[in-house]
């Protein structure tokens, strides 16, 4: 959940630290001891699973993705297991539900192998051994990840697992695959240069919105999303819920954080010229994100509906804002001195009556999440601000809150690079601003041009979404990155001045 | 040592003659002996390096201040020890020079300042000698209003030549047809005092088009072109072919009519000069461009090459915005090429870097960038030099280069960038680049023996460019210069059919700033030869387009165990394993790998 224009979440480890990383409990190639004399082949998922509970509750901690990872786990519990390939590797597919010794709990989705025997190059993600076989991570195994996509291929059932291909799609075969090595809130399988799949680790009841903003916008012709290539969903204890999705794969692609962040590193070793003069001046790129999101809203509104912001709304927004600022400011004491003036403005929400549009939006954009590729700007993973529950990222929302996210980042991507900066540059501090608001307007101007609403034209809402954003960074920063919460810190200190 | 020859008379029966009663008469092959032939090889164009050469600004071997054919001659053994492989000469004919040569007033007749028929055939046989073939440029849209067959045409509106060219009472027809030269011309039809109306023309005033609807027209030309392929020249750029013909309510470019005719021109080359090349000039996408490579499903039947223009200014914005999607970009736009064709790429020319094929907010980007002095900029373009425009920056011009000799497409260097030459952006029109070729410290540049008044441009003489620093002497004796770099890279470049050859394979890969593509050739060694053994040459080549050092992680799966071998030391890499391949790149630095089976060593 941390907000996505992070870059140190996307440091990936080197090929040798992950072959030292490698846990050898029975050394390479040794196979398990046999507990009962039985092939691992008569047991079942169930049985499997239980025997792996110990391990488990070691291995899951460790995992990327685990969100729990600051609190005590007490119980890890099978709650669904299925079988996906019944010959050796083994394929399960197994929920388990996690207890902590305080607080609710979570229920998480692995993909596991088996095998009598780990070859050296799976020994990194290997998980326990039930029987006489050897439990790991089965999404590393290029064989058992041919296998989801063959699934998906076959539109298979597998116990409350169906797997969807999407009407007309061509899923690719026989590809080698790779599990995308970068901090992730779920886990990614890219496919060579076809496809990704996306598991989504944490399960929540009801349908994953990335899927259904990807159907959506595919639907209406979008050229700023990937392919939506199928899903696997099903029943879990009574609720429908996502459990993977497959897009085709942006192989010529990279991230808009890495692409603005190269033009701010540019700029800083100019030293004298300004944003607009160096060479790389990104607010073309800017101009044109701002017209593919512009579109990516158009299309959602347009397929799944928009409403306004009527009085109740405004009055809700404002209440929303007020309550995470008071919360706010008991975590992060430094927001005191802002808080009154934060509180003034977001009080004066309620009191707005511009004909804002209420729709389906991205909910978590900022510059990690959106591809540059050859021919586009595409945008990714609409899964909704993740802190929040499953029911309130399916509500509208104004399409002004995207549109704040991607200021906000922008303001991280011009800032980020003097965090920590002792020698406090007043010169780097002035061309990072320039270059934020060079940016800013030029994707404002990008997105108005495109859009049905112009930001500008809802300057008092936008400034609030963008303190309100700054106010949930400042939080997330002195929780887990301390250094970092000067970044939304002084932007809201700007900002504040600035309105009074 | 003198390089001072002494120029033949000039044969008053060189060129073509009017008769009293008004025929143009022309000089046959015949007339003139032949340079030796190299043997014939059809595909000799898709590995070749060419090295584009100015005969005026090369070498001059008569003194009097202009380069010339023999002294062109003169620096062969040069040219060869570069790795060159083919030169391409900017038009050499008679001419009144109002537009750099390609105001053509005899086709048949050498510039008298360059030498002659004879020359030019002495530098055929001299340069096949070695090796190293020869096209020039033939403009086939319009001649000089010199041209005796436009002379003859204006005089006698019943005569012969009277539909040589494109007449008309009025100046309205074709209004769709944009006017290229905006900076001088106002219409494409200028009023004739003599014949008392309108000519057509599609470049300057004084060009007027040929009239391609006249069969006698279509037959004069290829006759020009026999000639020259009879005394032996390997090939000919075709200057503006977009434009050949008019058609109501069309834009007059790229007709149907046109494609006809290149297909003839075809036929001739492919039935009577097997081996010789035909390279299309025209300033297009290369979505467009394609075209004029003709059918496919034949391996093409119109050129066998074309220029990629867009290619070059996304070269240099890439590099300055740190990305690589501009390069990627025009990449993904260009369409598969004929079985038979190849691109031409260049990074320079004789004319301004031309911007044509950008958008309007990219330009402005270039100009910004890249043309910071009003003077820089000429028509629609940037009239500077490889060296100058990168700021001199050894890295940049290396990483640029290096550009040039991987993306598919045959090479055209410009002469003088191999050692860095700068330009005079205070001389008029293009001539900024195209000062004489600077070879020693010496009077001249070593250019000419002349008084220095009377070289047809000075030479670069200030302190970073001139040619006291920027000689090829002073490179020669230096193992670490420019020149015996990029000699080394080209040489490189021909031991590895794929980057003549193979196909082309953006990686991509998650740091924009780096450029990384496959170049992969599978096939025979000689592809026009089925006995020449089967080779499979895999190259890997990774741009860093960033002032900074640069990580980058490539997808090399299908690589998977096989060994990159970095070529220009042939230092073995790490294999390729599972997990994504990581290279750390200097800033500006760049690459080339040859992916080899892991048993086949180094
Ligand atoms: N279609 C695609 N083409 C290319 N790369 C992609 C594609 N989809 C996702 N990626 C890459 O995979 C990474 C993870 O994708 P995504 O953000 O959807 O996963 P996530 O688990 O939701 O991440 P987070 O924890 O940030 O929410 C992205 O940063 C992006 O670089
Ligand atoms: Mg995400």
């Amino acid at each position: 959940m941390p907000p996505g224009y992070d870059p140190s979440r996307r440091r990936r480890t080197t090929p040798a630290a992950r072959g030292r990383d490698a846990r050898h409990e029975d050394g390479p190639g040794h196979t398990a001891r046999r507990a009962d004399g039985r092939g691992g082949g008569m047991t079942t998922p169930d049985v499997r699973a239980r025997g792996l509970a110990a391990p488990l509750a070691g291995w899951l901690p460790e995992q990327r993705w685990f969100a729990g990872k600051h609190r005590t786990v007490r119980t890890v519990t099978p709650v669904s297991c299925v079988a996906l390939v019944e010959t050796e590797p083994l394929l399960d597919h197994v929920v388990v539900e996690v207890a902590y010794a305080a607080g609710a709990p979570d229920r998480y989705q692995l993909l596991l192998g088996y095998r009598r025997q780990l070859p050296e190059k799976l020994q990194h993600v290997r998980i326990g051994a039930v029987d006489d076989l050897v439990a790991y991570a089965g999404l590393w195994d290029d064989v058992l990840a041919e296998e989801l996509l063959r699934l998906l291929d076959s539109g298979a059932v597998r116990g409350g697992l169906r797997f969807r291909p999407e009407a007309g799609a061509a899923i690719p075969r026989g590809e080698p695959s790779r599990v995308v090595d970068v901090e992730q809130s779920n886990t990614s399988v890219v496919y060579d240069e076809s496809a990704i799949l996306k598991l989504f680790r944490r399960l929540t009841p009801g349908r994953n919105p990335d899927v259904e903003l990807n159907r959506a916008l595919r639907r209406a012709g979008s050229e700023h999303v990937a392919e939506l290539l199928g899903e696997v969903e099903g029943e879990l204890l009574g609720d429908t819920v996502s459990y993977a999705m497959v897009s085709a794969y942006a192989a010529n692609s990279a991230e808009g954080w890495a692409m603005a962040t190269a033009s701010v590193r540019d700029l800083f070793a100019e030293g004298d010229l300004r944003a607009d003069e160096v060479g790389g001046d990104f607010a073309g790129e800017a101009e044109r994100l701002g017209e593919a999101i512009a579109a990516v809203h158009a299309d959602l509104a347009d397929t799944l509906g928009s409403t306004e912001l009527d009085r109740a709304g405004y009055a809700e927004l404002s209440t929303g804002m007020i309550g995470r600022l008071s919360d706010a400011v008991g975590v992060v004491p430094e927001l005191a001195p802002h808080a009154d003036a934060l509180r003034t403005e977001f009080a004066a929400v309620a009191g707005l009556t511009d004909a804002c549009p209420v729709q389906r939006i991205h909910g978590d954009l900022h510059l990690g999440q959106v591809l540059r590729t050859p021919t586009s700007w595409l945008v990714i993973d609409f899964e909704g601000e993740p802190v929040k529950p499953l029911a309130e990222r399916l509500l509208p929302d104004s399409p002004l809150r995207d549109v704040a996210g991607m200021l906000r980042s922008f303001d991280y991507a011009a800032e980020h690079l003097l965090v920590g900066d002792t020698a406090d540059d007043h010169q780097l501090e002035f061309r990072a601003q320039e270059w934020a608001a060079r940016n800013r307007k030029a994707f404002c101007t990008g997105y108005a041009g495109a859009a049905r609403v112009d930001p500008m034209r809802h300057a008092a809402l936008l400034r609030a979404y963008e303190l309100d954003k700054a106010v949930y960074e400042v939080v997330y920063e002195a929780t887990h990155r301390p250094a970092w919460r000067s970044i939304p810190l002084r932007s809201i200190a700007r900002m504040v001045a600035a309105g009074s | 040592m003198s390089e001072t020859v002494v120029r033949p008379v000039p044969d008053e029966h060189e060129g073509s003659h009017v008769t009293a009663d008004g025929q143009v008469t022309h000089p046959q092959p015949a007339d003139y002996r032949s340079a030796r032939s190299l043997p014939t090889d059809p595909h000799w164009f898709k590995r070749a390096v060419f090295y584009e050469v100015l005969v005026r600004a090369f070498n001059d071997s008569t003194a009097d201040g202009c380069g010339d054919l023999r002294g062109l001659t003169a620096k062969l053994d040069y040219l060869s020890w570069l790795g060159v492989d083919c030169l391409w000469l900017p038009p050499f004919y008679a001419s009144p020079l109002r537009d750099g040569g390609y105001d053509i007033s005899d086709f048949y007749q050498v510039l008298p300042e360059f030498g002659t028929v004879e020359d030019f055939v002495l530098l055929l046989d001299e340069a096949h000698k070695r090796g190293i073939r020869v096209i020039t440029d033939l403009v086939m849209n319009h001649t000089s209003e010199a041209h005796p067959w436009f002379q003859e045409s204006r005089r006698n509106p019943d005569g012969e030549y009277s539909d040589y060219y494109v007449w008309s009472d009025a100046d309205e027809r074709y209004p769709e047809a944009r006017i290229i030269f905006v900076d001088t011309e106002e219409s494409n039809w200028t009023y004739d005092p003599v014949r008392r109306q309108f000519y057509w023309h599609r470049f300057f005033s004084h060009q007027p088009d040929l009239n391609y609807d006249n069969p006698r027209v279509q037959e004069e030309m290829l006759s020009v072109l026999r000639f020259w392929l009879d005394l032996g020249i390997d090939g000919f750029r075709l200057d503006a072919v977009p434009y050949l013909f008019e058609r109501d309510d069309t834009n007059c470019e790229n007709l149907p009519e046109t494609h006809a005719f290149l297909r003839s021109v075809r036929k001739v080359v492919e039935d009577e000069y097997p081996g010789r090349v035909l390279l299309a000039e025209a300033n297009q996408w290369p979505t467009d461009v394609v075209e004029y490579f003709g059918d496919p499903d034949v391996g093409g039947d119109e050129c066998h090459m074309a220029f990629h223009f867009p290619l070059m200014p996304r070269i240099f914005m890439a590099v300055r915005r740190e990305s690589r999607f501009p390069i990627s970009e025009i990449m993904q736009q260009t369409p598969a090429i004929p079985s038979g064709c190849q691109w031409g790429i260049f990074l320079r020319n004789h004319d301004e870097l031309t911007l044509e094929m950008v958008t309007d907010d990219e330009r402005d980007y270039m100009y910004g960038e890249y043309a910071k002095d009003p003077r820089m900029r000429a028509n629609i373009g940037i009239r500077r030099r490889l060296a100058p425009l990168l700021d001199n920056d050894r890295n940049q011009l290396e990483l640029f280069t290096a550009m040039l000799l991987s993306l598919p497409g045959s090479p055209i260097l410009y002469y003088g960038d191999e050692i860095g030459m700068g330009d005079n952006i205070w001389l008029g029109d293009r001539d900024a680049v195209r000062t004489p070729m600077q070879w020693t410290p010496d009077r001249n540049a070593g250019f000419s023996q002349a008084n220095p008044g009377r070289l047809y441009l000075p030479p670069i003489m200030d302190a970073i460019y001139g040619y006291q620093t920027i000689n090829v002497e002073s490179q020669l004796n230096s193992s670490a210069s420019l020149l015996h770099w990029t000699r080394r890279m080209i040489e490189v470049r021909k031991r590895h059919p794929a980057f003549a050859l193979g196909d082309f394979h953006d990686l991509g890969g998650s740091n924009p700033s780096v450029l990384s593509y496959l170049r992969e050739y599978k096939g025979h060694a000689d592809p026009a030869d089925e006995d020449s053994p089967e080779i499979h040459d895999v190259v890997l080549c990774v741009n860093n387009l960033s002032r900074f050092p640069q990580p980058i992680e490539l997808n090399l799966r299908q690589w998977e165990g096989w060994v990159p071998v970095e070529l220009s030391g042939l230092v073995p890499f790490p294999p390729v394993g599972e997990l994504p391949y990581l290279l750390t790149l200097p800033g500006h630095g760049f690459f080339w790998f040859q992916i080899s089976a892991r048993d086949e060593g180094t």
